[in-house]
């Protein structure tokens, strides 16, 4: 349903018709549609800048121009008007927010000018959002995928929208005050549905709706052939932001959404990586897709805006299993793009103490032991009973004064972390074996890893 | 038989009733050919199903073609749901999807989806439907659904003298889902498909293996610090427990995939032909070359006292010392069976009960009177010694008594302040 309305109307004194409700003297001129509508939806605030135009007739002097969106989340204050034509001689007087008349305004134009002329309505809304989310398709051997990824537009905006040009921005904007509670705070409140205003208005954009669709019906031999292929989206950046444009236009009606196809790649190459994090994954290795929002992947025109993925295999049958799916954050170009599957059973992790010492006691002036040292080895084992060989990262978090050593090479990750990446062939383990030295008490003179040259292999 | 999810194809007209959309469909019903539900996830299920779906040529006057997707009473997860043409009819056969010149020269599939969009207030969607010929096109719509999930079960029936079993692994799997699947592949990742009518609030159990002649260990394990004290009269016994051990490697005949977690059920023959219940546990996911431990219960037969014999603190420096600790074993196997006793020692919790805080891992020594009965293990690591001890069958004679074995553990817990 059409809620926002225009009604462009002149003063004509001594023909003043007295409406109780407005407590104006309006003569209807004329009720002018929309020409066109574009929407530019953010999503990182609830803000849609919507730009409509639209044909007024214009007589010289002063116009006065209504603009009402009743059932609407339209910010009053973001309410713009400006003539496409004659800008010259159409000049906006003052813009009348009234207590009175519940969502409205009304602009009082001084026109040098009498006849038609376009004029742009600008303002923000609150309802239409945006949100991405992403599948990806594996083949059965997990080696290349089919990546898409979906932008789908929410119209809760109470405003219907038909063959809009649509916009959508990837960033995030700063706002001083929702829109919502703008558009909630200025006049009073909208009737209710079953009070005699609120039929009086729904019958009003009823009527306008109707008038308006019978006239915009194109004849069959006018009417263009139905899409063959999923609308492009084209992609350009904006300063510090992205803009996703959908080719054509779209209708979203009031309620519902629409998914479109924005992003596709297809055999994509990922690569499958295991990691074990215990502070940060817990006690199992966990499986990770990785691969890279660039050309040599597929993808690279734009960034990947927040989104739920999906990840699937194809499992050879036309079927699919499912993997797992994970919410991935915004994805600069030539960012790595990392899907977390959660621990697979086919790669088993155990670790074991197999030797503690403690040695270089210090003693204070009591004689009590006020400091040592503790000479521990560990084995860290992976296994692998997958038939591919699998990439192994390994991080582990030292707290204190700790000298570090392992035969297998080993790079710090942060001042307290560990990190070594090796292979475990299929069907293989590959134990990782570290001396691990920790200065306690007063012979703790740090709180950080040193990594110390290869361990001695043990014989 | 209640179908929960259609699939509605055909013309959605938009109506206009009060101050929303409301919605009339009228439209073929195109069937389930096919039903797949992937139990591969532990904690998703996704469902496709394979439809043959009639559609129109797309042309200017009719459009593309509206495909309507609705469920009621049950929680499809609405983000997740796919359209896949997979192939398209001729004769009695299915081709592939061809590429095509598109109205813009570039190519395109036959069948294309070309959107799909969600109406307010109804868990429903509409795929728009590119078609450049009148054809039957077989599609794939998959999603993932909540209450329909799979469970495993074990049944494990041990031959009398308790040296093998048979273990049967079984899927479970429950449909609350409120969708009635009828005839639908089930498959668990792994193991055989199979085929099944899928009633909703039904729960069917599925054979996905049977493993024969499995070698088992039966172990009893003796651990104070885990069981305690036996009970006041017996102040230095405590319970021994009972475990079969699998290893889950073909050699001993498993080890074709990870057991998953699932109560198992186990049974021994009473060698008349019939079959006795010995107790149920939970068995926990057990990798490939891992072991599966059942406790079966509380071992009456095998008894063991576990007595301080000596307590020695040896001062190195200052308030630095060594405990040296003598732990006497006295078992007594009143089993007509030989068995192996393991004795787990908390080495952590030995030396903070006779010592000190042991300041992390207790640092230990093994001493030269420990008995050469014991053979000893570290499968939990240093901390954890694994005591094994080889114990009799009771003589066969009545009037003979049962062999006490008694064997010691000597150790010395160094650095302890």
């Amino acid at each position: 349903m059409k809620r926002t309305m225009l009604i462009a109307s002149v003063v004509l004194a001594g023909l003043a018709v007295q409406i109780p409700t407005t407590g104006k003297n309006i003569d209807l001129v004329t009720l002018p549609g929309r020409d066109k509508v574009q929407l530019t939806i953010y999503n990182s605030e609830d803000i849609t800048l919507v730009k409509e135009s639209r044909s007024i007739t214009f007589k010289k002097g002063t116009n006065q121009i209504q603009f009402s969106w009743a059932g609407t989340l339209i910010d009053p204050t973001s309410v713009r008007f400006r003539p496409l034509e004659h800008a010259g001689d159409i000049d906006v007087a003052d813009t009348v927010i009234s207590g009175q008349k519940p969502q409205s305004l009304v602009w009082n134009i001084e026109s040098k000018f009498e006849g038609q002329a376009t004029v742009e309505v600008s303002y923000f809304t609150s309802g239409l959002t945006w949100q991405m989310d992403y599948t990806a398709v594996t083949d059965p051997d997990e080696t290349n995928m089919a990546f898409r990824g979906y932008v789908r537009v929410f119209n809760n905006s109470g405003e219907e929208y038909e063959n809009a040009e649509v916009r959508l921005i990837v960033g995030t904007i700063n706002l001083t005050e929702k829109i919502a509670q703008l558009a909630r705070r200025y006049g009073v409140q909208p009737p209710a549905p079953g009070e005699a205003k609120y039929r009086e208005m729904r019958n009003e954009a009823m009527d306008e709706s109707i008038s308006r669709a019978a006239g915009a019906l194109p004849s069959p031999a006018t009417q263009p052939p139905p899409p063959d292929k999923p609308k492009q989206i084209v992609k350009e950046g904006l300063s510090e932001y992205f803009m996703f444009a959908v080719e054509g236009s779209e209708t979203i009606r009031n309620g519902w959404s629409k998914r479109m196809q924005a992003v596709t790649a297809d055999n994509a190459k990922f690569d499958i990586v295991y990691r074990m994090r215990s502070h940060q994954y817990g006690p199992q290795p966990v499986r990770f897709f990785i691969w890279r929002n660039d050309s040599e992947h597929k993808l690279g025109d734009s960034p990947l805006p927040d989104g739920m993925i999906r990840v699937f295999r194809d499992n050879g049958s036309d079927g699919l299993a499912y993997l797992g799916q994970q919410l991935v954050r915004y994805v600069p170009i030539k960012a790595e793009i990392e899907v977390n599957l959660g621990v697979d059973n086919l790669v088993v992790y155990e670790s074991r103490i197999v030797s503690t010492k403690r040695l270089n006691f210090a003693f204070d002036q009591w004689n009590n032991v006020c400091g040592w040292d503790e000479q521990q080895q560990w084995i860290e084992q992976f296994r692998n009973y997958r038939t591919k060989p699998i990439a192994v990262e390994f991080r582990r978090v030292w707290a204190g004064d700790v000298e570090y050593q392992s035969e297998l090479p080993t790079t710090l990750y942060d001042f307290q972390t560990i990190e070594t990446k090796f292979q475990v062939k299929a069907r293989d383990k590959t134990e990782y074996p570290a001396d691990v030295l920790t200065h306690q008490g007063a012979n703790s003179k740090q709180a950080r890893v040193k990594l110390k040259g290869p361990a001695p292999k043990p014989e | 038989m209640m179908k929960r999810v259609t699939l509605l194809l055909g013309i959605a007209v938009l109506a206009w009733a009060q101050p929303a959309w409301a919605r009339i469909k009228l439209a073929a019903l195109p069937v389930r050919e096919r039903v797949e539900i992937q139990l591969d996830h532990g904690s998703y299920t996704l469902v496709e199903e394979e439809r043959i779906v009639p559609l129109l040529k797309s042309s200017a006057q009719a459009g593309n073609n509206m495909i309507d997707f609705s469920w009621s009473n049950t929680s499809v997860d609405k983000d997740s749901i796919q359209f896949r043409p997979i192939a398209i009819r001729e004769g009695d056969k299915f081709r592939p999807i061809k590429k095509i010149k598109g109205a813009s020269g570039s190519e395109v599939d036959e069948v294309n989806v070309i959107n799909v969009a969600y109406p307010p207030n109804e868990n429903a969607l509409v795929w728009e439907v590119f078609a450049s010929e009148g054809c039957a096109v077989k599609v794939r719509v998959s999603y993932l659904i909540s209450n329909l999930n799979r469970w495993f079960s074990y049944e494990a029936l041990a031959e009398k003298d308790e040296d093998r079993l048979t273990l049967k692994k079984h899927l479970i799997l429950r449909n609350y889902s409120g969708e009635d699947f009828g005839s639908a592949g089930v498959w668990a990742g792994f193991g055989p498909k199979f085929l099944k009518l899928v009633g909703q609030q039904e729960e069917i159990k599925m054979l996905v293996a049977s493993f024969a002649d499995v070698p088992i260990n039966k172990t009893f394990t003796f651990d104070w610090y885990a069981n305690g004290q036996l009970n006041p009269d017996k102040p230095k016994c405590s319970r021994v427990l009972m475990h079969y051990k699998l290893i889950n490697d073909e050699k001993h005949n498993l080890g074709k995939f990870p057991l998953q977690p699932g109560k198992a059920r186990i049974f021994i023959r009473d060698g008349r032909g019939g079959e006795a219940f010995l107790g149920e546990d939970v068995a926990q996911l057990t990798p490939l070359d891992g072991t599966m431990k059942l406790y079966l219960g509380e071992a009456r037969d095998v008894v063991c006292e576990r007595t301080l014999e000596s307590n020695d603190r040896h001062a190195v420096r200052g308030n630095l010392f060594n405990q040296e600790i003598v732990l006497k074993y006295e078992i007594e196997n009143f089993k007509d069976k030989a068995c192996t006793l393991d004795i787990v020692e908390q080495m952590n919790r030995l030396a903070a009960e006779y010592g000190a805080n042991p300041h992390g891992e207790a640092e230990w020594e093994l001493e030269a009177r420990t008995s050469k009965e014991i053979k000893l293990s570290f499968p939990d690591g240093r901390s954890l010694p694994v005591l094994s001890v080889q114990l009799p069958a009771r003589p066969k004679d009545k009037d003979a008594k049962v062999e006490k074995v008694v064997v010691k553990f000597h150790v010395t817990i160094k650095n302890l302040w």
